[in-house]
């Protein structure tokens, strides 16, 4: 859709319409982490509408340190991965780590006592011909930081998702789900 | 030991043997003692 730049004080009806349905992310729903629970599983958060989401996770806190992790429904194998990090500071050495065919990605945020921070690009969950990506994710430790991402090589379809601390339990952080506006 | 809770949407309970089995089984554990943590 093109760009337009609106000249007029009041917005048309039309106007308003199709700019509101037409906007970039859109909301789908938010979920708030239950207390002092070890998984969060977020249900009907995919469907046809989309192709592709951001999951974003802000607020809560978390009994340890450790990354945050994402199962896709009920899927538990060939989930593969890489989280390229360093420790801050200048000259860092890089470090990575990963997940090979591992039950779950273990890299898609991190969970602190002090905050739960995840930004999760997930392509294709719904469409159960394709492989499910996650792209970009940061990856904030306490102490270092890095980019992660990662592929689910299985041809299946998701509706839900689970999110987990790698230690101990998390608290009443926020999931919100948007789809990226096909049309 | 107490099985950690599970939260499905805004229902929150103790999670079942089999899905604590599958807890463990992901390389969750209780305590963790390194903030890199990978």
């Amino acid at each position: 859709m093109a760009v337009k730049t609106f000249t007029s004080a009041t917005l048309s009806s039309s106007d308003t319409n199709t700019y509101l349905a037409n906007s970039g992310l859109v909301y789908i729903k938010q979920q708030t982490i239950g207390n002092g629970v070890a998984t969060q599983a977020v249900t009907s958060a995919f469907s046809a509408d989309y192709d592709s989401y951001r999951i974003v996770v802000s607020g809560g806190t978390a009994s340890a340190l450790g990354s945050m992790r994402m199962q896709l429904g009920s899927a538990n194998s060939l989930y593969y991965g890489i989280v390229n990090y360093a420790t801050y500071g200048a000259a860092s050495t890089p470090l990575s780590a990963g997940d090979n065919n591992a039950a779950l990605w273990g890299y898609v945020g991190y969970c602190s006592p002090r905050y739960l921070a995840a930004s999760i690009d997930l392509i294709n969950p719904f469409d159960s011909n394709k492989y499910t990506s996650y792209l970009a994710a940061g990856w904030t430790a306490e102490t270092a930081a890095g980019t992660a991402s990662g592929l689910q090589q299985q041809q299946a379809s998701y509706t839900a998702f689970t999110l987990s601390p790698q230690t101990g339990t998390f608290t009443g952080g926020t999931i919100f789900v948007y789809g990226y506006r096909k049309a | 030991m107490t099985r950690p809770n599970i939260g499905i949407d805004d229902e929150v309970r103790e999670m079942t043997e089999k899905e604590y089995a599958e807890l463990l089984a992901s390389g969750w554990t209780e305590e963790g003692t390194n903030d890199l943590a990978p």
